[in-house]
């Protein structure tokens, strides 16, 4: 499909394909890239997954991952310490401040029925001028020239697991999330009573489930997980700063890779590596033959409306064959507001 | 030019500028609101807006006709809206992530077709569109030019809103599209067909966005560059949750957006705060004070709404007297509308007034 744009620009399509392989899939270099590239993605998959299963439906990872950036920028900036104090607390930072900001959400939610879609609509603007604020403001490199901070201590860096790439050690963070997420959903009281609560608020009420209060963490370790994903894009990402425009729609971008999954933790890697790739390749196609990458944008865009209406259509015509009558058990939490108490 | 009743910053080209800045919001807000009272979230009002200011920016070029660039304008942002209808609509699919969807798509083509068709040209600029003076008005002294000669889309702009307060309440049509929104089943009971009526209300906010776009490209500047729509749809989806999905409402809360981003652009090149600026916000949170006062008893609600605003005013009316030396971020002002809108959605009754088949696909039958 993007091979008809770059017809449509006049390019060989055949000296595209090969170049976008060559830059997604090439060679080591290539294939790291694409490899940390996909890792925030999958956080923020794995964020919009546990959120899902409660039936919330927020859209704050971008203000949750600028938050959780500002925090992770001021740890890493302010001092020095060894690696194995400064890393570890830099992440947990981040972690607790992408926790923190999406607990205005969830207490504007439990305490005032604040939808939640609206109010993360709106925390994701003031986080991206507080970012836009932060560096211009105190956390500004030395010059007071570009809108970005200092370089990052590279003791608060993770270290580079593949010599001579940009792959970083935080991809052995992803089979323990992945595992961990699994493991929390199915194999733990607080992730059972919270597909409960998201599969039928009602009926989790009455049996004695606290709706709201697991709505309340879902959200908190939705949070958690996007300033996770802010941890992998400043401290093992290939700039060496924090910028304003550090998030580069991953937060959007990863929402798109839990659907391409279907909401599966284990179908988040090879998912968020195909959005990647995707990208990477058509950064090399734009640098070797000349097709603008914004062909990546289109494909990535087209592919988020296909795979959703396929998905929707399947969910659909199989409940239908089945002959049970119920509505979509996704929107229907959406709107559901907190009960008093 | 002389300028009558300039307070500090609040001046006659202040005004100018926040009715330019306000428009394209209220433009593709005014459609955003006739489409979330049927029940579709467009989320893709940010990428609609990109492509309207693009595809009415080319076309102008192309023909070197204003008229032709409005139309194509429009055409574009309701293409992306069919994207949209049939993906919420017929699929029945999550309409945020379509939403978002929709936006990395116009986004992408956007860039895709500028880049093959202008990326190696100079900036073509286009001819703009001419204002209009209207008589009498326009010869106040003061205001008269900065308000009454205008483009016409600015003066359209304000005249939707009352026609939209038609449309939805005073209409057969309006009805149904409160119904469809409100309680679906209800209206499929009545023999409205939900889709169709969905259909045209995304439709109405899908072309409403094109022409908000091309109002930026060739209506304000007679250009486009990348990134022209600079949020401007994201702002309108603010102004309708903000202005609670009430035709006067969006009225307000588009002014709102417009005058901030307005006395932020005025702020960014004077170091301290005007003293006059902490006046007006003593002025609007006294008012807000009253009113929310006056609402409190009535209704007898919590004092929260009113004690916000009366400390909102007594913070004006203090800063105003000390008047401190402060350099305040412009990026505060910016954020100030959603943190308003944020407290408006807490509010008593805030969250009530929301569509309450907001982004719920509807399914007949079931």
């Amino acid at each position: 499909m993007a091979l008809v744009f770059v017809a449509a620009s006049g390019h060989s399509p055949s000296a595209a394909a090969s170049a976008f392989w060559e830059g997604a899939f090439g060679d080591r270099t290539a294939f790291a890239t694409t490899l940390e590239q996909a890792i925030p993605l999958m956080f923020v998959a794995l964020a919009w997954i546990i959120a899902f299963n409660a039936g919330r439906f927020h859209v704050g990872f971008p203000g949750q991952i600028m938050v959780a950036g500002t925090v992770i920028g001021a740890i890493a900036l302010t001092f020095s310490a060894p690696r194995v104090v400064q890393l570890p607390l830099a992440i947990v930072g981040g972690m607790i401040g992408g926790a923190a900001y999406a607990g205005v959400m969830a207490w504007l939610w439990a305490r005032f029925g604040v939808n939640e879609i609206l109010s993360s609509l709106l925390l994701n603007f003031i986080a991206f001028e507080y970012l836009a604020w932060i560096v211009r403001g105190p956390l500004q490199e030395p010059m007071h020239v570009q809108p970005s901070t200092d370089i990052l201590k590279g003791t608060a860096r993770w270290p580079i697991l593949l010599t001579d790439t940009s792959l970083k050690w935080d991809l052995f963070l992803v089979p323990f999330l992945v595992v961990g997420m699994v493991f929390l959903l199915k194999r733990t009281r607080l992730g059972m009573r919270i597909r409960m609560v998201g599969a039928s608020e009602p009926v989790a009420r009455h049996a004695g489930v606290r709706t709201v209060r697991m709505g309340v963490y879902a959200m908190l370790i939705s949070g958690a997980l996007a300033g996770l994903a802010a941890s992998s894009l400043l401290l093992a990402g290939d700039a060496p700063e924090m910028t304003d425009d550090f998030e580069s729609f991953v937060g959007f971008h990863g929402i798109a890779v839990a659907l391409l999954a279907r909401n599966s933790p284990i179908g988040v890697i090879p998912a968020a590596i195909l959005f990647s790739a995707l990208t990477q390749g058509s950064t090399l196609v734009e640098a070797l033959v000349g097709v603008s990458s914004a062909v990546a944008d289109i494909t990535q865009g087209i592919v988020i409306l296909l795979v959703l209406s396929a998905t929707t259509i399947l969910y659909f015509l199989r409940s239908s064959r089945r002959g049970i009558v119920r509505t979509a058990r996704a929107p229907e939490a959406s709107v559901s507001r907190p009960e008093a108490g | 030019m002389t300028i009558l009743a300039a307070y500090g910053p609040f001046d006659a080209i202040f005004l100018g500028s926040v009715l330019i800045l306000t428009t394209p919001i209220l433009i593709a807000a005014v459609g955003e609101m006739i489409s979330e009272r049927a029940g579709v979230l467009n989320v893709g009002l940010e990428g609609m807006m990109l492509a309207g200011a693009f595809f009415s920016y080319w076309a102008t070029w192309r023909s070197g006709n204003l008229g032709v660039g409005l139309l194509v304008g429009i055409a574009a942002g309701a293409a992306f809206g069919v994207i949209m209808g049939v993906v919420s609509i017929e699929a029945r699919a999550n309409q945020i992530v379509a939403g978002v969807g929709i936006n990395i798509v116009a986004i992408g083509l956007v860039t895709f077709v500028y880049d093959q068709v202008f990326g190696s040209r100079a900036l073509v600029t286009v001819g703009r569109i001419h204002t209009w003076d209207i008589p009498l008005l326009s010869d106040i002294p003061g205001i008269g030019k900065a308000v009454f000669a205008n483009s016409p889309l600015v003066f359209l702009a304000f005249l939707l809103v009352p026609a939209s307060w038609f449309l939805l309440y005073r209409t057969k049509w309006g009805l149904s599209i409160r119904a469809a929104g409100e309680l679906p089943v209800a209206a499929d009971a009545a023999g409205v067909s939900v889709r169709r009526v969905q259909w045209t209300g995304l439709l109405v906010a899908a072309s409403l966005a094109g022409l908000a776009g091309a109002f930026l490209s060739i209506d304000q500047l007679g250009l486009y560059r990348n990134g022209l729509s600079g949020g401007r749809g994201y702002l309108a989806l603010v102004a309708v949750i903000f202005g609670r999905w009430h035709p006067s409402g969006v009225l307000g809360a588009s002014l709102a957006l417009g005058g901030t981003t307005a006395l932020a652009l005025r702020l960014q090149s004077q170091g301290d705060v005007p003293p006059e600026v902490w006046m007006v916000i003593g002025v609007i949170g006294a008012v807000a004070a009253a009113l929310a006062t006056r609402t409190a008893i009535n209704r007898g609600r919590s004092p929260a709404a009113p004690l916000v605003a009366l400390g909102l005013a007594i913070a004006g009316f203090v800063l105003y007297a000390t008047a401190p030396s402060l350099d305040l971020p412009d990026q505060l002002w910016r954020s100030l509308p959603y943190l308003i809108a944020l407290v408006v959605l807490a509010g008593p009754g805030g969250a009530v007034r929301m569509p309450s088949h907001l982004t719920i696909p509807y399914r007949r039958g079931t």
